[in-house]
């Protein structure tokens, strides 16, 4: 879950400490926030309910509003019996070839240029009910690529439900550690499609400061939901002390002046054959990028919108779409002014994403996505780039196979699993048809296509 | 006199249909609104309790009586339901009006087709 600078191609090696002004800003650009995210078996221990009740296709994160609402509930519902424990473990594991072997030095280190089988992800979760009002989603994570241990991700939350007038709410309070952990759609970075993709990827463009910051900041969130409908939520961050990154192994996104805010709203339709839910989101930060010299921050507000729809049905056929839009506006007072490493003080990211996925028997799925992300020119910024620019796009096709996770499937509700084949295709990367890899040789974009396969388990 | 005769007679063969199609409900579409509407909650399965009750043999039965389900409300339990099939159309119209203070998050099923049909399916679950 964590970002890996390093998965990219022609990026990781422009990396060094020389250009302290760069770091957060290619780490904010081309972090692969969204690697593997999680399915937690323990909550279906907890509340008696298959995982087919609270995910599309029985497995991974996309939820139905079941399972927006049991997250919202703060991970509390329960079947009624005690003596639950709140303890679950989740295993990734794939082999993924890319069309061209890599250059050296984009290669990530203990790995090959091509051909890379892994372990990526081991996990540990504690994730389950505390007390009538408090529920966590505690993971922890040793990467098989990166050799380590790292608190992975954190959302400790309290929420009670009470009347309004005569509407229903629910109210919430969470402690996590990254913006959109707590988002309950499948929009947004950390729960969007695709829901697990490779460290040897080349990622999918470059992404909003929101998306890049999870482990590295610690954040305060209130939320609503009102009249089952109107869904909003407000946090606040401020980025942990490097001894508290030591201590969880995270990447460090600098220090904030000031507090990073978050917001949300949404309205959303449950009408139980299918849903529907549109919705803004914001996240505004001024980032140090070195602690060694504070004073000057870079300025970063994100604007987005996006929307979803699933047809639920009687489960048989599953559809859904997911769709979002983000602007992020920069202001870079302190890597154009003060390091000189950008030829604008301003610059602008746009990033769009759309998904669609077909679930058959919560069995059988087929997803597909695009990805787009656009940016301003900026030649010392994007020295990779051969316009300047550092435009990504391509397509996401996918196909699983979801075996169990069902009311009746064999070892319920301990034995999880998703075999799945993955193929990612360029159109551009960092620019155009053509950039320049980490040993300064022109590679095209089609060169990063990649397949691979997986292996994603739990109990 | 004539007038109130026609008007008599229109509600007696209301009542009459209302009564057949929920004689008539269809078991097959029935577990078809049970997984659209009653599937994340409940199981079908006997013994198999979720967030609510297990509904297999729920015709028939008192409420608040699955011996292992331990998430009744009070209001439930004291409600001294019989779960007859007209009680359980009551009941899945409007949940709260029937068992006000009752734990169940479900603003009901408008649709008198659709509650025939799975009270059909929950009486062929024996």
């Amino acid at each position: 879950m964590r970002a890996s600078s390093a998965k990219w191609p022609g990026i990781a090696g422009g990396l060094g400490l020389r250009i302290v002004g760069k770091i957060l800003y290619v780490t904010a650009l081309f972090g692969l926030s969204a690697s593997v995210a999680n399915a937690v078996p323990s909550y279906a221990r907890q509340t008696g309910s298959d995982c087919v009740s609270c995910h599309v296709g029985g497995y991974g994160p996309q939820l139905t509003p079941y399972g927006m609402n049991f997250k919202l509930g703060g991970y509390t519902d329960t079947d009624g019996k005690d003596m639950k424990i709140p303890l679950s473990a989740m295993l990734v594991a794939n082999w993924m070839r890319t069309s061209k072997d890599v250059a050296e030095a984009d290669k990530l280190e203990y790995f090959g240029t091509n051909n890379n089988a892994a372990v990526q992800e081991v996990s540990l979760f504690l994730a389950g009910r505390m007390t009538d009002n408090i529920g966590t989603f505690i993971q922890s994570t040793y990467s098989g690529v990166e050799k380590k241990w790292a608190l992975d991700q954190v959302d400790i939350r309290f929420a009670r439900s009470l009347k309004l007038g005569d509407k229903d709410a629910t109210l919430g309070l969470s402690l996590n550690n990254n913006p959109t952990l707590t988002d309950p759609f499948n929009t947004l970075a950390q729960w969007r499609f695709p829901y697990v993709s490779s460290d040897f990827n080349a990622g999918f463009g470059p992404t909003p400061l929101m998306e890049n910051l999870g482990g590295s900041v610690a954040g305060a969130n209130a939320y609503m939901l009102f009249d089952k409908n109107f869904y909003a939520e407000l946090g606040l961050y401020d980025t942990l002390s490097t001894t508290g990154l030591n201590m969880i192994n995270a990447g460090d996104a600098g220090k904030f002046k000031g507090v990073g805010t978050y917001w949300r709203l949404a309205y959303v339709k449950d009408m139980k054959r299918d849903n529907f839910n549109i919705g803004l989101v914001g996240f505004n930060a001024k980032v140090q990028p070195d602690r060694s010299d504070l004073g000057t921050a870079n300025d970063y507000r994100d604007l987005g919108i996006d929307a979803a729809y699933q047809f639920l049905g009687n489960r048989e056929h599953i559809f859904t779409v997911n769709a979002s839009y983000m602007k992020e506006w920069q202001t870079l007072n302190y890597t154009y002014s003060n390091l000189a490493e950008a030829d604008n003080l301003k610059n602008s990211l746009n990033q769009f994403r759309l998904a669609g996925s077909y679930h058959y028997n919560q069995t059988w799925g087929a997803t597909a996505g695009i990805f787009d992300s656009r940016g301003s020119t900026d030649s010392l910024l994007y020295g990779s780039s051969l316009n300047g620019r550092p435009n990504t796009s391509g397509y996401i096709l996918q196909g699983d196979w979801t075996p169990w996770g069902k009311e009746d499937s064999w070892g319920a509700p301990f034995a999880n699993v998703r075999l799945g084949v993955q193929y990612t295709g360029y159109n551009r990367f960092m620019g155009g048809s053509s950039y320049l890899d980490g040993d300064g040789n022109e590679r095209r974009a089609t060169d990063n296509n990649t397949v691979m396969l997986f292996l994603w388990t739990s109990i | 006199m004539k007038k109130y005769s026609l008007w008599a007679a229109v509600f007696i063969a209301a009542v009459t249909l209302s009564q057949q199609s929920m004689a008539a409900g269809d078991p097959k579409k029935g577990k078809d609104v049970f997984a659209e509407e009653c599937g994340d909650c409940h199981s079908a399965a006997p013994g198999k309790n979720k967030k609510g009750p297990s509904l297999f043999g729920a015709i028939g039965r008192k409420a608040g009586a699955v011996p292992d389900f331990s998430g009744y409300s009070e209001a439930m339990k004291q409600s001294d339901i019989t779960w007859s099939a007209d009680k359980v159309d009551s009941y899945i119209a409007q949940p709260r009006k029937v068992v006000p203070g009752g734990k169940m998050k479900y603003d009901g099923l408008d649709d008198l087709a659709a509650r025939t049909d799975v009270i059909a399916y929950l009486s062929s679950l024996k």
